[in-house]
């Protein structure tokens, strides 16, 4: 993922040292530049050829053709495939930012106050994080489990509440998908909002408390309109990381019930690595890919421009 | 005193929120420990048995002991390690690069650099795939490691351009003027000084090469080649309810490395991810 300081460490940034002689800059950009060329340039080209063939995993191309094209869009499940992958992306952005937001918040307040327990807090946040997603998937399908193991259900048995069906029941599967993600990626968001916190000049909270504004006042006419860019930076960053997220998904509900919690890359991989169908997995990510820009070229629009922040 | 009761109040407010969060991210870890503490005739027992009346290590024994997950995570080390470390040897030279030259495009480079990040794994292992087969770099270490570098150098030289910006370039300019070279200064004066930068970017590509299912799960089908990330996946395929407590086991062995190498290098990392916010 890429790192927090992308946000503000714009291109702009450092003014660069003058070398007397101007220094050579392509021997020290050649293994990047190989390295991305034969790993992304390159792929992304043939993403884009193979969308145009028949191509399987086990090899015949056949001609070129736009049929594959036309019949992978249009395949029955495809809308389907969309509204969960847009269901999940949206759930799971604004509670990842939301909550990243409010915890930052009480662990700013909370160092200030120095109260117990913030850095016990952010730690159990950032560990989540570091669980990779296959096993944060296979750890959450044990806390989702209907037998007496299940993390969830024995705790409400022990309250005397009737036991849920996480993963089962098709119209409450894909919040617990949710849920897991958010238990997963909020670290994120709370480390950048956390730094973006820290980054708000003091001397704006002095001016109004000697204006006499309350603490609703500071967060709502200080705070939040000082975050605004991180927070939408952030939002573009985790959206896209949503968008790619598939192995936490594939180990805990593998995009069931039906497919009621396949999203748009777990379809790609499916159609790709199951069926061997190379040239519809090819325009499903050329599908992807368009997605991904899209925000990325938001993304791009709302970098602030050449302004010091 | 209005101010210092609205305060406590705020307080315990904190506190309670605190707890909430702590419990949400907490319970599914200390879930699985429990787990994974228990024998067989405890795990049915529920959340009444949170902390096991026997407690046994044998289930991480059985683990541990079976050669196939030393093996898993042998390989997860060996491969996330070394590609960790050349990461570090594409992305120094151009992190370099684009702290201290001026140069045609630079902007559009770095830009170009993130919107690389954005591109969905998934995308480019469609056509690597059969790419990496008609070379022979499939069931190899060496083809896995070259795949996770590409993934992993773009985030690397943007943390390690962070750090570099932060080295006075006037060091460059004495180092030169005393004599040494362009290369002479990178080697002597920036990569002693970036030590910081570079153990957290190091660090931070080894829990995601850790994290990796994947690139390892397309690339490698033989066994013994298999890292832990995988492992654990099929593993869990095969396993069923009589067993849980294994898989919970098996399950804390795969995460925990990763814990322990983040716990260890934090403030570094946290550092690392957030310098250019905090510099602006």
């Amino acid at each position: 993922m890429p790192p927090a300081s992308a946000i503000t460490a714009l291109p702009n940034a450092a003014a660069p040292a003058r070398a007397r002689q101007k220094p050579r800059v392509a021997p020290w950009l050649l293994p990047l530049i190989l390295v991305l060329g034969l790993f992304y340039l390159y792929p992304v080209f043939d993403v884009f050829r193979l969308a145009l063939t028949r191509a399987t995993l086990l090899g015949d191309e056949g001609g070129y053709t736009f049929a594959t094209l036309a019949q992978t869009l249009s395949r029955p499940e495809i809308p389907g495939i969309l509204g969960v992958t847009a269901t999940f992306t949206l759930a799971s952005v604004f509670s990842q930012q939301l909550l990243g937001l409010f915890i930052a918040l009480v662990v700013v307040r909370g160092e200030k106050r120095r109260l117990f327990g913030t850095t016990i807090v952010r730690t159990t946040a950032l560990i989540a994080w570091v669980v990779p997603g296959i096993a944060g998937g296979i750890i959450w399908k044990m806390l989702f489990n209907e037998a007496p193991f299940g993390g969830l259900n024995s705790l409400l048995r022990l309250m005397g509440a009737s036991p849920v069906q996480w993963l089962s029941d098709p119209n409450l599967v894909m919040w617990s998908v949710v849920v897991s993600n958010v238990w997963r990626g909020t670290a994120f968001s709370m480390v950048v909002m956390y730094a973006a916190l820290k980054a708000i000049d003091p001397v704006l909270y002095e001016a109004a408390s000697v204006d006499g504004a309350t603490a609703r006042q500071r967060l709502f006419h200080v705070t939040l309109p000082q975050l605004r860019s991180a927070i939408l930076v952030n939002m573009i960053l985790i959206t896209i990381q949503t968008l790619n997220t598939f192995d936490a998904i594939i180990s805990l509900t593998g995009g069931g019930p039906g497919r009621s919690t396949e999203v748009l890359s777990l379809y790609t991989f499916n159609v790709v690595f199951r069926n061997y169908d190379l040239a519809s997995g090819a325009v499903l990510s050329i599908l992807m890919l368009i997605i991904s820009l899209g925000l990325a070229l938001i993304y791009a629009a709302f970098l602030p421009k050449g302004e010091e922040r | 005193m209005k101010a210092s009761t609205s305060e406590r109040i705020g307080d315990v407010l904190s506190y309670l929120f605190m707890l909430v969060i702590f419990a949400f991210f907490a319970w599914p870890l200390l879930w699985l420990l429990s787990l994974a503490l228990r024998t067989r005739k405890e795990v049915f027992l529920g959340v009444s048995r949170f902390i096991p009346k026997a407690p046994t290590l044998d289930n991480f024994i059985t683990i541990l002991s079976s050669d196939k997950f030393a093996g898993y995570l042998w390989n997860a080390l060996k491969l996330s390690s070394l590609s960790a470390l050349g990461c570090l040897v594409v992305a120094l030279p151009a992190a370099y690069a684009f702290s201290r030259f001026e140069f045609r495009g630079k902007g559009a480079w770095m830009m170009a650099l993130l919107s690389v990040q954005m591109i969905s794994p998934l995308v480019i292992m469609v056509p690597l795939y059969r790419y990496m087969a008609s070379i022979g770099l499939t069931d190899s270490h060496f083809g896995a490691t070259m795949v996770y570098i590409a993934l992993a150098v773009p985030m690397v030289t943007w943390i390690l351009k962070g750090t570099i910006d932060g080295i006075p370039a006037t060091l460059d300019e004495a180092a030169m003027i005393d004599g040494c070279s362009r290369f002479g200064v990178f080697l002597r004066v920036i990569l002693p000084l970036s030590t910081p930068g570079i153990a957290s970017a190091f660090i931070i590509s080894v829990i995601g090469g850790w994290s990796q299912f994947l690139v390892p799960f397309l690339l490698i089908t033989k066994e013994s080649l298999t890292p832990i990330g995988v492992g654990i996946f099929q593993y869990a395929g095969t396993q069923n309810d009589s067993s849980i407590q294994l898989l919970a086991a098996a399950c804390l062995v795969s995460v925990v490395p990763a814990i322990i190498a983040f716990l260890a290098l934090q403030r570094l990392i946290l550092g690392a991810l957030t310098a250019g916010a905090v510099k602006g």
